[in-house]
């Protein structure tokens, strides 16, 4: 017999706030351990919710970008249950009504386009962490992630295999990367994922008993244990190797394998109720537009707009919607210099270059599009020469400059002053009379040793064209 | 007599506050073990406003475990009780002994009103919203409210008059606009019209009937009309609020666990072990019940919404009932406790006597409505009317018992 | 209630209470829920929940982080500590 599979997907997605969703502690990745927490996160009594309203913001985003409906009122539930990373031992939820409902994500693989409906997306906290320490055969507390702001984008079971999961979640962390709403960072947790899974014949429309495996945060490893777990429920169906058994499990990369895990709490137990601390959030139209208003292009729009309409080669377009800020700084230099292809170059080489130097991802690139734009117009006039351009980048890389101003003070500007020149070519000649008659030998690598020599005098700051000929003219002389 | 918790006596004229407000000079422990020694990083609104107004802030007066007693009874640190065993609110007590001005304390569960009643102070449980609950140990936050309880209503506008106020940190809480219309109405020639709730006052002692007896005649001497309703749709109030008090209660305790602060059991060999027994062993019977009762009021499934939402509609029933009552009369008068006194052989031989006597304050708890005690009785108003039932009360004060 | 039923609830809630407490907590249950029946008789099918008593909406603040505590004061009043972790019995994974 054939199988299909029947996968729905629960996308925790950490959001780019400076502070948590209930209290004003600090929301960035690291810091010291319990170094971003207050008593409202680590659970003391006394302290109040209030909501962030960048969180609602971001929540409205994503719902827009995955073609939601927007609950214009939206409310937050309390969920209970026990584990030391949850210190207040219940979890601030959406239950009732989530901030962004009834979605639609695009997607494409081998075999073709699909739909995947969004059931909900609702915001949350997330919990803490927990270090395990085998000297003391202790567990060890972290609260700096606990009310970090969090989304939970829940698909409709409309998945079928890891190919098309992998599609899903690379459009969904294209898209929300776009939207500013989360860096999406697998590695550092800020997006991960709980896959549900059932099995049944081909054509069927009764869903298999279904597993849950919790919080899988590598690509490579979700589609390692769909197919690992696929084939788990196939062989209990088809073998009667075990009895099927609606569970949540863990997936452990190392041995390939799923387990089951020991708590088995049902929705019930969870007992979801309305938090009376946090009143209804109303999104008036104004509020509603203006997170409408802030939304990106789609990146496929952008990439279509920067090969039509700009004429950017598909590879570089391509390369520049991988990032919105790459896209936000390209569109702010062509604005200013008007040469698409130069700014597309700098950001490809040059900015992607030092980037990689800084240990710094795409989206944390930090320069002005007007500034870039600048130093390239300064290039294309011939006032600054690319190797100094180069040069004031990196400087623009540290802090905010003009780069105009920039190259005046560090003497970068292009001279015309040919009677510097030839003072410079002149003693550059007289020093090294050898490189002056190896190349009238006919040895061409003289040339450039006495060209560089002179270039390195005037600190680059010459037109090289006629640099070259004011020093051949003087080595004919010579 | 156990008045105070982590002070043995008082300045005069200082603002006490109870166990359950938090203050950064002397531990907070909501009557509990679970909390005992405990201090807070940060102090209560209320604690800020009443230094601010120039008060002295006195001694943490005891409350029982979480204040959802009859009277303090459950209190860790011991009830407060006279030599015949007969039970006293320490809340009441310490403005009505102890030279206080006045005690700011959380009425979760009707317990100051209660001692208010029996001990014949005065007791304002204000309109919700209107005072900040930053900095009170949240038990029951969809109905709870910080109080205040004096000797005299001037005492107690004194103070009301320094923590009403708008508080950014509180979700729950009213503009100030919306505040200061608490103010307003001073004059008891606001209320024309009373209505006692016959369906209450038909269950009580031959001691409270004389109490509002006493009442109606001072009432009607001074032009207030007193009619009698049968009221006894107010009765559901007490079903509906022993669920969400409970069920919210539940899980506001659930953060005690004996990981983050507070008692932590020496018995435990594994996580487990360690959240369960320093829960059993910290906490008190009359909790114990309330946190069982509350979790399976949670409890839904597809069929049934279960008793928490029940409540919630019912809850709005009473609202409504409530609101259309007031469009006839202007305050509900009601018993505040079915007899004048209680002794600890009363709460011993029924631990969950709190939720059978809380049919008198369930009404004002699930609706966040102010009620007064005075002389014995309560005048349950609209909201915002606090201060025109503040003045029924200083006629009372007037023409005596 | 039974109390078996009671024990689940005990194991959510993290109590364990003696077969004595149990009979009593049971006891409390059948007053309650008799009490509670009573509410049955009040239709409440057309009728709105209401989680919050006065009308206030939409209360948020701006997305600005601020410290209020070191971790010291924090970790004042807690039971174990260490390396600036709060400590608890190893969890099995």
């Amino acid at each position: 017999m054939r199988y299909e599979t029947v996968i729905g997907l629960e996308v925790h997605i950490e959001l780019a706030t400076e502070s948590k969703i209930f209290c004003s502690c600090s929301a960035k990745f690291g810091g010291e351990q319990n170094d971003h927490v207050c008593p409202a996160c680590c659970g003391m009594p006394g302290m109040l919710p209030i909501v962030n309203k960048h969180v609602v913001d971001l929540g409205m985003a994503a719902g827009m970008m995955l073609n939601c409906d927007i609950n214009r009122v939206t409310t937050f539930d309390k969920k209970s249950y026990y584990y030391p990373d949850l210190p207040c031992s219940y979890q601030t939820t959406q239950w009732f009504a989530p901030v962004s409902v009834n979605g639609r994500v695009d997607i494409e693989t081998s075999k073709g386009k699909k739909s995947i409906r969004i059931k909900q997306i609702h915001m949350e906290e997330d919990a803490g962490k927990l270090v395990h320490d085998d000297w003391t055969n202790t567990s060890l507390v972290d609260f700096n992630r606990t009310s970090v702001p969090l989304i939970e984008i829940v698909s409709q079971p409309d998945l079928s295999s890891a190919e098309e999961v992998i599609a899903y979640l690379e459009r969904l962390r294209s898209l929300l990367r776009f939207a500013k709403v989360s860096e999406c960072r697998m590695e550092q947790g800020s997006m991960r994922c709980d896959v549900n899974l059932s099995v049944r014949p081909e054509g069927s429309d009764v869903l298999g008993v279904r597993t849950e495996m919790k919080n899988m945060n590598s690509l490579s490893a979700i589609a390692r244990a769909i197919e690992y777990e696929t084939a788990r429920h196939i062989d209990a169906i088809e073998n009667g190797t075990e009895e099927l058994v609606q569970e949540t499990r863990r997936w452990d990369d190392t041995k390939g394998a799923s387990f089951a895990m020991r708590n088995k709490e049902t929705a019930g137990d969870y007992r979801y109720f309305p938090d009376p601390n946090v009143m209804p959030i109303v999104i008036d139209d104004e509020w509603f537009n203006t997170v409408k208003s802030n939304l990106p292009e789609f990146p496929e729009v952008k990439k279509a707009r920067y090969i039509d309409e700009l004429g950017l080669a598909e590879g570089d377009a391509e390369h520049l919607i991988q990032s919105r800020a790459f896209c936000d700084c390209f569109e702010g230099a062509y604005e200013v210099c008007g040469n698409a292809k130069e700014a597309a170059n700098w950001l490809i080489f040059d900015c992607s270059k030092i980037l990689n130097q800084k240990q710094q991802t795409v989206d944390q690139l930090n320069i002005s599009g007007k500034a870039l734009g600048e130093l390239i117009k300064l290039v294309l006039d011939e006032k600054v020469s690319r190797a100094n351009a180069k040069k004031i980048l990196s400087a623009m890389f540290e802090e905010e400059l003009d780069p105009a101003e920039y190259a005046k003070a560090n003497g970068f500007i292009v001279s015309n002053d040919t009677g510097a020149m030839e003072s410079v070519i002149a003693a550059v000649i007289a020093a090294d009379p050898k490189s002056v008659n190896d190349y009238k030998n006919g040895k061409e690598k003289a040339l450039m040793a006495l060209f560089g020599k002179c270039m390195k005098e005037l600190k680059g700051n010459c037109n090289p064209q006629v640099l070259r000929e004011m020093l051949l003219k003087s080595i004919e002389n010579a | 007599m156990k008045l105070y918790v982590s002070q043995s006596s008082a300045a005069a004229g200082c603002v006490a506050v109870d166990d359950m407000i938090l203050t950064t000079d002397q531990p907070t422990a909501a009557g509990s073990k679970m909390l005992d020694g405990y201090m807070s990083l940060f102090g209560a609104e209320v604690v800020e406003k009443i230094k601010a107004a120039g008060y002295e802030v006195g001694g943490k007066v005891n409350v029982g475990e979480f204040s959802i007693d009859m009277l303090g009874e459950t209190s860790f640190y011991g009830e407060c009780a006279d030599e015949s065993g007969k039970l006293a609110g320490a809340v009441a007590e310490v403005v009505k002994a102890d030279g206080v001005k006045a005690c700011l304390t959380l009425d979760v569960n009707g317990m100051p009103r209660r001692a208010a009643a029996i001990a014949k102070t005065v007791f304002l449980k204000p309109t919700y919203g209107t005072v900040s609950r930053y900095g009170t140990i949240p038990v029951a936050c969809s109905g709870e409210t910080v109080g205040v309880m004096a000797n005299t209503t001037a005492n107690l506008r004194d103070v009301l008059e320094a923590v009403i106020g708008h508080d950014d940190k509180d979700g729950t809480s009213l503009s100030d606009e919306k505040c200061a219309l608490l103010k307003r109405d001073s004059d008891f020639k606001a209320v024309k019209k009373i209505a006692v709730i016959k369906a209450m006052t038909d269950k009580v002692d031959g001691a409270v009937a004389a109490d509002i007896d006493a009442f109606k005649a001072v009432a009607e001497k001074n032009g207030i009309e007193v009619c009698e309703i049968d009221g006894s749709e107010l009765l559901a109030a007490k079903a509906a609020w022993n669920v969400l008090m409970s069920a919210e209660l539940c899980n506001n305790v659930s953060r005690y666990d004996g990981v983050k602060y507070g008692y932590r059991t020496p018995n435990y060999t594994n996580i487990d072990e360690l959240y369960t027994n320093s829960r059993t062993e910290a906490f008190g019977m009359l909790l114990k019940s309330a946190i069982l009762y509350g979790s399976q009021s949670l409890l839904y499934t597809e069929k049934n919404r279960g008793a928490y939402d029940k409540s919630l509609r019912v809850r709005r029933v009473v609202y409504d009932y409530m609101a259309k009552l007031f469009e006839e009369y202007d305050a509900l008068l009601m018993p505040v406790c079915s007899k004048a006194a209680y002794t600890k052989a009363d709460t011993d031989s029924n631990v969950t006597l709190s939720f059978e006597e809380n049919v008198y304050t369930a009404p004002a708890s699930i609706t966040g409505l102010p009620a007064v005690v005075v002389n014995g009785v309560q005048l349950v108003g609209k909201a915002f009317s606090d201060s025109a039932l503040l003045a029924v009360a200083e006629i009372c004060e007037k023409e005596g018992k | 209630m039974t109390k078996d039923s009671l024990q689940k609830l005990e194991k959510l809630y993290q109590l364990c209470l003696t077969e004595e407490e149990k009979e009593g907590v049971i006891a409390f249950f059948a007053k309650q829920d008799d009490e509670f029946a009573a509410l049955e008789n009040i239709d409440t099918a057309n009728v709105e929940r209401m989680v919050h008593v006065m009308p206030i909406l939409t209360v948020v603040r701006e997305d600005v982080e601020k410290k209020l505590f070191t971790r010291e004061e924090l970790q004042r009043n807690a039971p174990e500590t260490m390396d600036g972790y709060w400590q608890v019995p190893r969890l099995v994974e």
